[in-house]
């Protein structure tokens, strides 16, 4: 019996240094809970960004393939409709990305279209996405601020998932427990828990890329001081981005967009093109870049650029990219998903519905906690209900804002819904916590299926994608059995 | 090939974690030919996708794939109780009450905000600055050790009592990585 007492494994951390980083844990758990569940949620729906855009324009035409001179006739048409100055983005159809798009983007106007097989432009303006992709991105604040913001909140996210490990000294001993139904907090914690600690790779991952986005503008400016105190910011830039050739503002012919994508095809066999970007196009400085990829890696890494005359200047192929360029290509892929397809949107969503869970544990556990301590905190319980199911109701109000009246500002429509749902909930005393949370479920589920029959409605006719219409019922549904679940349980 | 590798993990991530669980339900560690089975499955799947799928591509997919298997494990091996009070036993660790000062708080936020991003960028720019090879690569490793290191310093600073030791690392490693990194660009 000695012996094998001997041999137990224990937790590296003394009881007490466990309860101190419990505590540091539930600080900044508390501290940010909010922040970091705002951005997960919009995380989660972000995701299905393609599919979203589909959803709010039924119509889209999702092409399979492109030709090249498909490609070229959807440049040509978009240049007609874009400033001089503007670049074009042409995004081919790939095995994980369907259909094709082009965007037109300058400091002062940004455009974006559907590129249908043969090549045509249709109007692809996804207000609400778009609005979602920003409260994700930088919460509606100004850019730098925004950013920064959510950058710190990765920050707090990942010091919780190391403080949350360090403090698990039963990391194996519950390793499978899920125990529902019994006391609040176990059942909290045993979901706090579990989906932490199994999906954690997953979660520290998007913790990171996550914050490295955020702060990257605020690493940028103390590394170009640091390192180019002359050159500031630009000169860290154009490490990694390739200058731009003089400024030439005569105007010429467009090139044939379809032979260079041809002569890149060729001069990069094992990858295909996938993006084709044309810089000042109708100008002499104009510079068309053609990226292509190759099944087994992440980030593109074959690059061959022309200039206005459609000559060769550049032809980069992944021997010519540094390991450093390479990561930081494949930080976007692997913090939005986009590098499977609906296999990988599909599981970063169950993922990400995951961290927002975990989130929402947390505090419930503190509150839960509080409650058995004898020391109850009623009007944070509400306040967190308000939250934690109210901002689902408010992103569905805002969708159903968006289809019906187009014009309105999301943003501020978001902000307006978001402090009324926390002030009433915060003001309304006579109403316990527990009850709060399950009338704002009743509402989601209800307005999750009004969504999805609205636009269900509209799609079906036009032989749109149903998808988005499909999950938001299966949501509608899944909370409608917990809460029936619920009421038979307590009617027992 | 995404989708049958992606089934193909999220099914091997379910037997990984199936035998994981049978082990542990054993509660004696005996099961060793179990606990192996368990993470010879997750990893060599890990390192099948590597190979087949893409060597970066394929380990994303794998951990997202296999971590959503062995959470359906966990899912289904759930079990329902009557209401009850916590027992003892079940309890996990409380965390430590501290008596609430002001300008504890005050500090401890500095520390853990400002101080520690500072502190965090001093080190992370002293490796950018100090590590051999391409540019581009030191500073991007530099930028990815920033937020980790930033993390660690706020999980430290809050879970440290002593908060002026805290105060005098963090100061003393901001100078230091700085003055170094500074030294290092310069010359």
């Amino acid at each position: 019996m000695s012996n094998t007492r001997k041999k137990q494994w224990r937790w590296p951390l003394s009881p007490e240094t466990v309860r101190s980083v419990l505590s540091s844990h539930s600080i900044l758990g508390l501290a940010f809970a909010a922040v970091i569940y705002l951005v997960c949620v919009t995380g989660t729906v972000a995701v299905f960004a393609p599919d979203l855009e589909r959803w709010e324009v039924p119509a889209t035409p999702v092409a399979r393939s492109l030709s090249d001179a498909a490609a070229a006739r959807a440049i040509a048409e978009g240049a007609q409709h874009a400033p001089a100055d503007t670049a074009l983005y042409l995004a081919l159809p790939t095995p994980a990305k369907e259909g094709a798009s082009l965007v037109a983007f300058s400091p002062t106007f940004e455009r974006k279209w559907a590129v249908a097989e043969d090549g045509s432009l249709s109007d692809l303006e996804a207000g609400w996405t778009d609005f979602l992709i920003h409260l994700h991105v930088n919460l509606h604040l100004p850019r730098s601020w925004g950013e920064f913001i959510v950058g710190l909140t990765g920050v707090a996210l990942l010091s919780s998932l190391v403080s949350g490990i360090l403090a698990h000294p039963r990391v194996l001993r519950d390793a499978f427990h899920l125990r529902l139904g019994g006391s609040r907090r176990l059942q909290e914690a045993d979901l706090h828990n579990r989906l932490g600690i199994w999906a954690l790779p997953f979660h520290f991952t998007l913790a990171l890329t996550g914050a490295l986005l955020g702060l990257s503008t605020i690493i940028v400016a103390v590394l170009a001081l640091l390192l180019y105190p002359e050159g500031g910011m630009k000169k860290v830039y154009e490490l990694f981005l390739d200058a731009p050739p003089p400024v030439d503002t005569r105007a010429v012919p467009m090139p044939d967009i379809a032979a260079l994508i041809a002569q890149a095809r060729a001069r990069a066999p094992q990858a295909a093109p996938q993006n084709v970007m044309v810089e000042r196009a109708g100008r002499a400085d104009m510079r068309v870049t053609v990226l292509s990829g190759r099944a087994k890696l992440l980030v593109q890494q074959d690059e061959t650029r022309f200039d206005a005359a459609g000559k060769v200047v550049a032809d980069e192929h992944p021997e010519d990219f540094v390991t450093g360029t390479r990561v930081l290509g494949g930080i976007g892929q692997v913090h939005f998903g986009w590098y499977g397809g609906l296999a990988v949107r599909l599981a970063y969503g169950l993922l990400g519905l995951a961290l927002c869970v975990v989130t929402s544990s947390g505090v419930t556990i503190w509150l839960a906690r509080r409650r058995d301590r004898g020391r109850p905190a009623p009007q944070w319980e509400r306040i967190w209900a308000a939250v934690c199911w109210g901002q689902p109701v408010v992103l569905c109000l805002t969708a159903l804002l968006a289809r019906f009246a187009p014009e309105a500002p999301l943003p501020a429509a978001w902000l307006a819904f978001t402090v009324l749902s926390i002030l009433a909930s915060a003001l309304a005393k006579t109403v316990p916590g527990p009850r709060l949370a399950r009338a704002w479920r009743w509402a989601l589920t209800a307005l999750l299926a009004i969504l999805a029959l609205i636009h269900g409605a509209a799609a079906l006719p036009q032989g749109g994608a149903v998808l988005i219409d499909a999950m938001l019922l299966a949501g509608s549904a899944g909370l409608l059995a917990s809460l029936l679940r619920g009421r038979t349980r307590t009617t027992a | 090939m995404i989708w049958p590798a992606s089934l193909l993990l999220l099914a091997g991530g379910a037997l990984g974690a199936f035998l994981l669980r049978r082990s542990w339900l054993r509660r004696d560690g005996s099961a060793l030919g179990m606990i192996a089975g368990g993470w010879v499955v997750l990893l060599g799947l890990l390192l099948a996708a590597a190979f087949l799928v893409g060597p970066v591509k394929g380990l994303a997919l794998g951990l997202v794939m296999e971590g959503i298997g062995a959470l359906a494990v966990v899912w289904l091996g759930r079990v329902r109780r009557k209401a009850a009070r916590l027992r003892e036993m079940e309890a996990a660790p409380e965390p430590l009450d501290e008596p609430g000062r002001l300008w504890r708080g005050v500090l401890r936020t500095l520390l853990a905000g400002p101080l520690g991003m500072t502190a965090a960028m001093a080190v992370a720019f002293c490796v950018t600055v100090y590590l051999p090879g391409d540019p581009r690569t030191r500073i991007v490793i530099g930028g990815l050790l920033m937020p980790v290191l930033w993390g660690l310093a706020m999980t430290w600073t809050l879970a440290d009592r002593r908060i002026l030791r805290a105060t005098a690392v963090l100061v003393a490693t901001s100078v230091v990585g700085f003055g170094l990194a500074h030294l290092g660009a310069s010359a």
